[in-house]
């Protein structure tokens, strides 16, 4: 037996611990297991995954996972920017964290399934936030445990109590919440699964040049949306010198760039005249 | 007693270095082997571990502090990667001569430009000729056994040589998994130098050296290289009737009784070369595994004897241009004289490239000397 499982995410939403905690409850239950983040240049809110290997046997891949049997995905809005059924097996179980029915999710496998969870709900309810913003990584391993996999609930439980300290309490509720409220169910796909064509990238000497938004519209990281008053703005400037994706323009006034603003919420704390309010945001396109 | 704990490969340095007893760590922060500085502060912090903290400004001046340490008769312990081990470069040869017992974690990592943090043992490769000892881990367990082992080897009076841990950056400095927390007390005493600089009787090392006593002293390193081989099968031997585990210092080989056809290879990607290894054997092909663990000193006589009539192909997670993978070269002219049927050079992981059974199969399969994709 050997399970593996990807997690998607972004950098904050603790994607990375949520794999090693998975494997922290596989290892205290008595099988091997393993786990592996993958880094690239890692911010808050840029898109992370992580992967975890549980085994009856010792696990000797030192590889990344290519053909997972659980999908997590932490973020409701990362599907828009990354492929999260790649490579699930037929009958995988993909875990979401979204306020969709399982009914919903379009893929090309034949049949998976679905498990779906609003986490975010969830973590907002049991005031699990840090710096404001809200953490879904332990009520989706709760989710989790409701696919295929020999584990068990209150082992979970017990190892965030433990590990959590003070917080503990909160994430085992959450924990709890996740794990009955999530819907479980089979969904057929289209079964037409697509290869996409591998990209050749011929490049002699590393040469870039100045460009805006490499990264594409990263508005999509934002969870909270901050918004000036002018009334009380006195264009002192300190936003703009402090934002660190240059996501506040120079016109007449300061005017925050929505394409590109993360919502880290840097201006809302360096605003002296405490100009820079925020709310949760709501994109009406996705 | 001992508890297993799930550790990144960076925590399990610093643990091994605490449990190790290194009383003195200098250490600049790199990407990726921070982790490994930050959890010993940490442990220092608690008072866990009982070791001097020495903030430095560069990692020159971290081997320069080490060297001091050592020479005043305390047990060292850095770690570093990449640039920082380029950094270095002039003090590693400086800790082999002064004949300074330091052990240090490396997490193998590409070195720019070309901005990468990724896997590659290119670093470490490039360092070969500094006179340092040089393991390459494939787990973690192997990490935290390989920094007690090369402490008992480096400071033992017929050595008395620096010792290099490495482990892929990320593959392994990253990814977390069980790991024994042995204590190494039976093992590993605290350090007792030959001679120390001590102030109440002043004396100098490193002054003015003619020609005849310079070469007396690069043989002796040489000799003590030959010697450390020797005493590494003793020191194995040691550690398994102790705790039970057969962490291998020179070469761990795998499925190789019957092998035709056999990999050769070093550091994680050799773990991954035993799942490579059972699904070949799956597809009738009589594969094995010579995962080499100690680079230098290099075994010569080990690897001749276990590769005699072996199609041999040789996986290289670096590259020395101009020439080739640095281990197959250094396989090629161990071989010179012994009837291998075959030796073929492999390159694959370059920069952190994932490296998966099936990045084996299709090396083996195809004439290609280069995997520059992930086969997944």
């Amino acid at each position: 037996m050997l399970i593996s499982v990807r997690f998607h995410g972004r950098g904050g939403q603790g994607a990375v611990t949520a794999s090693k905690l998975l494997a922290e409850v596989a290892n205290s239950m008595g099988y091997y297991s393993q786990s592996m983040p993958f880094f690239g240049a890692e911010r808050r809110g840029a898109p992370v995954i992580s992967f975890t290997r549980i085994s009856d046997e010792p696990i000797y891949e030192m590889s990344q996972v290519y053909h997972p049997n659980i999908v997590v995905v932490l973020d409701p809005l990362i599907m828009k920017v990354v492929d999260v059924f790649a490579g699930v097996k037929e009958g995988g179980t993909i875990v979401a964290n979204t306020t969709k029915t399982p009914d919903e999710f379009v893929f090309s496998q034949r049949y998976l399934n679905i498990i779906a969870v609003d986490a975010t709900g969830i973590a907002i309810k049991n005031d699990l936030l840090v710096a404001g913003l809200p953490v879904v990584n332990t009520p989706m391993l709760g989710a989790l445990l409701r696919a295929q996999i020999p584990l068990e609930i209150e082992v979970l439980e017990g190892i965030v109590g433990k590990k959590f300290g003070e917080e503990g309490e909160k994430n085992v509720k959450a924990i709890r919440e996740a794990y009955d409220l999530a819907t479980v169910k089979l969904v057929r796909g289209s079964g037409k699964r697509k290869y996409p064509r591998k990209k050749k990238i011929k490049v002699e000497f590393p040469i870039s040049t100045p460009s805006e938004g490499v990264a594409g519209k990263t508005k999509l990281w934002r969870d909270f949306r901050p918004k000036i008053d002018y009334e009380k703005c006195n264009n002192c400037l300190n936003c703009w010198l402090h934002c660190p994706e240059s996501a506040i323009r120079l016109n007449e006034h300061v005017e925050i760039d929505y394409d590109y603003c993360k919502g880290c919420l840097v201006c809302t704390t360096v605003c002296p005249k405490k100009a820079i309010t925020f709310e949760r945001e709501v994109f009406a396109d996705v | 007693m001992y508890e297993v704990k799930i550790l990144t490969g960076n925590e399990t340095a610093a643990y091994a270095a605490m449990n190790s007893k290194a009383r003195v760590v200098a250490a600049y922060p790199i990407t990726p082997v921070t982790p490994v500085v930050e959890t010993i502060s940490k442990l220092v912090e608690e008072g866990r571990m009982h070791a001097k903290f020495i903030r430095v400004e560069s990692e020159h001046s971290a081997m320069a502090a080490c060297i001091g340490a050592s020479a005043a008769g305390s047990r060292a312990f850095t770690a570093t990667s990449s640039h920082g081990l380029a950094y270095m470069h002039e003090m590693l040869h400086w800790a082999t001569n002064a004949r300074t017992p330091i052990v240090m974690a490396v997490a193998n990592r590409a070195i720019g430009p070309g901005w990468n943090i990724w896997a590659d043992l290119g670093d470490a490769l490039s360092q070969r000729d500094t006179g340092w000892i040089q393991f390459y881990c494939s787990n973690n367990q192997e990490i935290y056994d390989t920094i007690a082992m090369a402490y008992k080897l480096a400071e033992d009076r017929k050595v008395l040589l620096p010792a290099m841990v490495c482990y892929d950056g990320f593959v392994l400095s990253h990814t977390s998994m069980p790991v024994e927390l042995t204590e190494f007390d039976d093992f590993l005493s605290e350090y007792e130098p030959v001679w120390k600089l001590d102030a109440e009787n002043p004396f100098t090392h490193g002054n003015i050296l003619p020609p005849e006593d310079f070469a007396e002293l690069r043989h002796n390193i040489q000799k003590s290289h030959d010697r450390a081989l020797k005493l590494m099968k003793k020191i194995e031997e040691e550690f398994f009737e102790l705790y039970g585990r057969r962490t291998p210092l020179i070469l761990e080989e795998y499925k190789m009784e019957d092998a035709e056809k056999v990999i050769v290879t070093m550091g994680a990607i050799g773990s991954e070369a035993k799942v490579a290894v059972d699904s070949l054997r799956e597809k009738k092909v009589k594969a094995g595994l010579v995962r080499l663990k100690s680079f230098r000193p290099f075994p010569e006589k080990e690897l001749r004897n276990l590769l005699e009539d072996k199609k041999v192909y040789v996986f290289d997670r670096a590259i020395s241009p101009g020439s080739g993978g640095p281990l197959y070269n250094e396989l090629k002219s161990a071989l010179a004289f012994s009837p291998v049927k075959r030796i073929i050079p492999k390159i694959v992981g370059i920069g952190g490239i994932d490296v998966t059974k099936r990045t084996f199969e299709r090396a083996i399969f195809e004439r290609k000397v280069w995997i520059k994709e992930v086969v997944s």
